[in-house]
């Protein structure tokens, strides 16, 4: 049992995850939990300091619960999902004093926007637009290949549409054709629309106190959408030089003193960096979970450290490793997603059963026979974890995991 | 890829395992749900390899200690049930099954002393580890059926390997004893339905008959040797099981004499066990128009049952012809019984029988029956023979693995109260596809309603044909009552049942409110209405309906249960209990709270199973009886009733106490 540290600060954290409470739960700091009611009789039965709040929107209520947690003492709210991150910023700039903070919070949350500031920041960014109906995407897919010089008939560079406001890859749509326009429902406009990158992406994981980075982590991605691992392959870790200058650029246009980013990049073949998008709350794909698997920290109780204000230089130091040097091996998960339309049953794959990397996965069996068809990035069915030395062996293990069965 | 060895795999795994295992340690107890399934699904993949199982046994203890039962049914093995976790075995889910078989691994390190639990001594793990492999002893011996292999899937061979490395940790000796008392304990219920039992005779004889079992034999296996001979040679004849032809052919050259012997040997291994073996029906029909005389001691009848034969013989001789088959061989102890029970001087029951012989089955009841095969008896057939095992036996029905307690108890009570009855609704399930009963004046018919029912399981053939019949118009009671502002039982049970159930009707709770309500007054009326020493010494002339809440061996309620209260006495020890009749497959159950259900020993007869007055009343939330037999004063002991309210209290009623 960890004793709470009345010296160090007093967090909250918005929204409702397990690992999180876990994490924070066994640290030294106090802390509470504000997230929504359906989660209260079990936060009640196991003693987690808790406070029903619904994050559905965003409304003249902020400063009454910003008012409740000054009230208890707390120091900063932590967002956990993007859902949260406007309510942290509000919610902040009352703890804090720091009427920006809110604006900022803002940036983070409205893609188009967050764009623009990047742009003024000199961040290199892709073209982009914003589109309000059907019509914007077609005339934006037509610009961009004519901007390509395609000639008639040539296939088309296709486009990313984005909602605004999901995290990760929710509501993330790659557009080739106006075909694949009609499908879009009317109800996922307002979104962004942007060109695509021939290159390589990859996430970014940047902890910050007093405005310097305190951990930086490259997760390369295999595939988008399917899998990630960490450390990255040594060919993308060349790249941390120029990729800790880009986050630097990134703190400074966001005007960034404490917390976490999660930016994603893509590098071209001329080694160009390209900015995606940043979040400022825990990646998906249980990143953080694989960041503990191969490095031993806590990233969560890292994310603590990097709000809390109280947290002093010393303490942050030593919390963090080496990057990559302290790494005692690749961490790596892979998404499940069915193959076929109908499916029966989980089956793992015997060679992926088999495969010395495959530690365990967090399948479920199928309740339901028909598989929907993807028609964004959607969720997947489940994660599947692999831990072993070679990077580049864990890479083409990822890889291939895509073109294998695991639902029947 | 280079195959790797199953030792570098081992040592992998064990790495991946132990460091899941540091995880769940560390997690709160909130969020070790997560790490649990990484933890199983680990475990998994360890058990499979050689020698996987050693590797999680000896971590067994600091699995345990990092939380991996905690919030679990498997936290508290204390109150394991061990037929509870022999079945989630066969049922559960893979996540069930891997956590009952690490919970058995962990009950088999504490009964070798090799893991300390804080809440189990090595004596009571030793016990429960021998009832749970006891129940699945045929998978120690890897004799899965086709359905439990399918269900089990990849797990099979996992399921398989623990219980043999789980059973040579414990010792086959002291499994086997454990078998042996659970079968008798079973067969002192007399149960109808007794495939199950015969199973596990098979296992014992099995695991006897296996050179390397690594038991000495002897004294301890009696018990073992007088139920397989029951089964499989309980005669001279065919002591050494030489197969149904050849039995049949050393008939053919047996003197009287030795008929004789075969005959008083068929009787006694029946009565001693309630089973009968399949020579038996070969026997009986050998003696047909041969040697009838001795037909009586085949039978192993009393002179009560001699008298009814005598008076009955026509009647009861083609029975046996028509019913009597090594298929149907258990129907020899009901045709017994019947006799025994002298309910054929009952006037309408013989001609009853006779037209049950003749009668024609629809298609439907023949569906329930399991349709026609051509490798066994007729459905005619079994229906017939298991009519006689339930007038034989009224108290051996069971409601098999289906919620239908109310119309097995129904079958229970008109087999002992009114065959009769009882054999003009087989006619009209099995003819007619319909069973008319009446409520308040309206008749409901159950054809119309039958068809929608699922079929039922594991019950003999008469309550597969009826009990679906029953279990709608059942319902179709209760949809009468609806919006009535009382518990329907009230009025649906007397009608249901007979006019013999009390018209006066007591509940323990509140209906809308599920809270206890005048309690103390159901008490006290219970006792002037059953206790003879309180109500005028009355005996229950018609057992009665009651409802009881069940509770679980940690005394929570589980739900609420029909039962009949068949009577009310002293037991030998002079103590008063009350014998009822559990419609529940296996009556001896544990209730928590030092409520324990006894079967057999004190003074049950087959079938029955008693408390003492005040812990069933304890129990008890629903009872009939005639208002004008309730004493004018009522009275009860007052001590004794406070001592059920703190039973009640304790237990099931434990959040039902009225705020004032």
């Amino acid at each position: 049992m960890n004793q709470k540290n009345p010296e160090k600060g007093y967090v909250a954290l918005l929204g409702w995850s397990l690992g999180a409470i876990d994490a924070v739960d066994r640290f030294d700091r106090r802390y509470v939990v504000v997230a929504p009611e359906w989660a209260e009789a079990y936060a009640k039965e196991h003693d987690i300091p808790f406070i029903p709040w619904d994050f559905e929107r965003l409304n003249d209520r902020s400063y009454e619960i910003a008012q409740m947690l000054q009230d208890k003492g707390v120091d900063v709210a932590i967002p956990l999902f993007e859902e949260t991150v406007e309510w942290a910023g509000a919610i902040n700039s009352v703890l804090l004093d720091q009427p920006r903070l809110f604006g900022q919070a803002m940036l983070f949350r409205d893609k188009a926007l967050m764009k623009r500031r990047a742009q003024l920041g000199g961040i290199r960014v892709g073209i982009f637009e914003e589109a309000h109906d059907k019509a914007d995407v077609v005339r934006f897919l037509k610009r961009v290949n004519q901007t390509l010089l395609k000639l008639h008939g040539d296939p088309n560079d296709p486009i990313h549409m984005k909602a605004f406001d999901k995290a990760g890859c929710l509501g993330h749509r790659v557009i080739r054709t106006p075909d694949d326009v009609d499908n879009i429902p009317d109800d996922e406009f307002p979104a962004l629309l942007e060109s695509h990158l021939d290159g390589w992406e990859f996430a970014v994981e940047a902890w910050i106190h007093g405005g310097k980075i305190r951990f930086l982590n490259i997760s390369e991605y295999v595939t988008l959408g399917y899998s990630v691992f960490v450390p990255a392959t040594p060919e993308l870790e060349s790249y941390r030089p120029q990729i800790t200058r880009q986050i630097e650029k990134l703190i400074k246009t966001f005007d960034i003193e404490f917390g976490f980013v999660h930016p994603e990049y893509f590098v071209t073949n001329d080694g160009v960096m390209y900015f995606g998008e940043v979040a400022y709350r825990p990646p998906g794909f249980n990143v953080f979970e694989l960041l503990e698997r191969s490095y031993g920290f806590n990233a969560y109780q890292g994310l603590v450290l990097a709000f809390d204000p109280k947290t002093t230089d010393e303490e942050i130091e030593a919390f963090f490793p080496q990057p990559v040097a302290d790494a005692t091996g690749h961490a790596g998960c892979f998404g499940v997603y069915p193959r076929r339309r109908v499916v029966s049953e989980l089956q793992i794959p015997e060679e992926t059963e088999n495969h010395p990397y495959f530690e365990f996965h967090e399948l479920n069996p199928p309740w339901e026979q028909k598989v929907t068809k993807r028609t964004a990035f959607g969720t997947h069915w489940g994660l599947v974890y692999f831990y072993g030395d070679d990077p580049h062996r864990m890479r083409d293990l990822l890889k291939h995991q895509e073109e294998l069965d695991f639902y029947v | 890829m280079p195959a790797e060895s199953p030792e570098a795999r081992l040592k992998q795994l064990t790495d991946h395992l132990d460091r899941a295992q540091d995880r769940l340690a560390q997690a709160r107890p909130f969020a070790k749900s997560t790490q649990t399934v990484r933890v199983l699904e680990i475990t998994r993949r360890v058990m499979t390899l050689p020698g996987g199982i050693e590797v999680v046994y000896a971590r067994i203890g600091d699995l345990e200690q990092a939380g991996l039962f905690a919030a679990s049914d498997w936290a508290h093995p204390d109150k394991l049930q061990p037929a509870m976790a022999a079945n989630t075995i066969r049922t559960g889910s893979k996540e069930a099954i891997l956590l009952e078989c690490l919970s058995e691994l962990r009950l088999a390190a504490v009964a070798r002393g090799r893991h300390h639990h804080p809440s189990l001594t090595a004596e009571q793990a030793t016990r429960l580890i021998t009832q749970i492999l006891a129940l699945n002893l045929r998978l120690i011996f890897r004799q899965l059926t086709e359905a439990e292999r399918l269900a089990l899937g990849p797990l099979a061979e996992v399921v398989q390997s623990h219980y043999e490395f789980v059973a040579r940790q414990i010792g086959f000796g002291d499994i086997l004893e454990q078998l042996v008392d659970e079968i008798w304990r079973i067969l002192a219920q007399r149960p109808v339905q007794v495939d199950h039992v015969k199973d596990m005779i098979t296992s014992v004889a099995v695991c006897l008959s296996q050179p390397d079992n690594g038991l000495e034999g002897g004294a301890q296996f009696r018990g073992a040797e007088r139920l397989i001979s029951a089964v499989y040679g309980p005669t001279r004849g065919c002591q050494e099981d030489p197969g149904l032809q050849v039995y049949q052919e050393r008939l053919e050259t047996m003197d009287q004499p030795t008929l004789r012997n075969e005959a008083l040997g068929f009787g006694r291994a029946m009565h001693d066990t309630g089973l009968v073996s399949p020579y038996h029906p070969v026997f009986l029909r050998f003696l047909r128009n041969r040697y009838d005389e001795l037909i009586s001691e085949a039978l192993g009848l009393s002179s009560t049952g001699s008298d009814a034969l005598a008076c009955y013989r026509d009647l009861v001789f083609r029975l046996i012809d028509e019913a009597v088959w090594p298929e149907t061989a258990q129907t020899i102890y009901g045709l017994a019984g019947l006799l025994e029970r002298g309910i054929l001087y009952n006037p309408p029951l013989a001609p009853a029988l006779w037209r049950q012989i003749n009668l024609q089955l629809c298609p439907a009841a023949i569906q329930r029956l399991g349709g026609e095969s051509l490798n066994s008896v007729a459905p005619r057939v079994h229906l017939l023979a298991a009519i006689l095992n339930v007038l034989g036996q009224p108290l051996g029905v069971g409601q098999g693995n289906n919620p239908t307690c109310q119309a097995a108890r129904a079958l229970s009570m008109w087999s002992s109260n009114d065959p009769d009855y009882l054999l003009q609704l087989v006619a009209w399930a099995a003819r007619d596809n319909d069973v008319v009963m009446h409520f308040e004046g309206q008749a409901i018919h159950s054809g119309e309603l039958v068809s929608a029912l699922p079929p039922l399981t594991d019950v003999d053939p008469l309550s597969a044909v009826i009990v679906p019949h029953l279990d709608a118009i059942y319902h179709a009671m209760g949809r009468l009552c609806v919006g009535r502002p009382e518990d329907p039982h009230r009025w649906i049970n007397p009608e249901f049942h007979g006019w013999w159930v009390g018209h006066g009707f007591a509940i323990a709770v509140d209906v809308a409110s599920g809270q206890l309500q005048a309690y103390e007054d159901f008490l006290r009326l219970f006792y002037a209405c059953y206790h003879p020493l309180y109500n005028g010494n009355n005996p229950v002339i018609h057992p009665q309906p009651a409802g009881i809440a069940v509770t679980d061996s940690a005394a929570r309620f589980m739900g609420w249960h029909a039962i009949s209260i068949q009577r009310v006495a002293l037991d030998p020890s002079g103590a008063m209990r009350v014998y009822f009749f559990n419609p529940n497959n296996d009556s001896g159950q544990d209730w928590g709270g030092e409520v324990r259900v006894s079967t057999a020993g004190c003074g049950e007869r087959f079938g029955e199973a008693s408390l003492p007055f005040a812990a069933f009343a304890s129990r008890l939330y629903i009872f009939y009886y005639d208002p004008r037999e309730v004493p004018a004063q009522v009275q009860a002991p007052p001590e004794e009733v406070s001592e059920v309210l703190q039973l009640a209290t304790t237990s099931w009623a434990r959040d039902r106490q009225p705020t004032a």
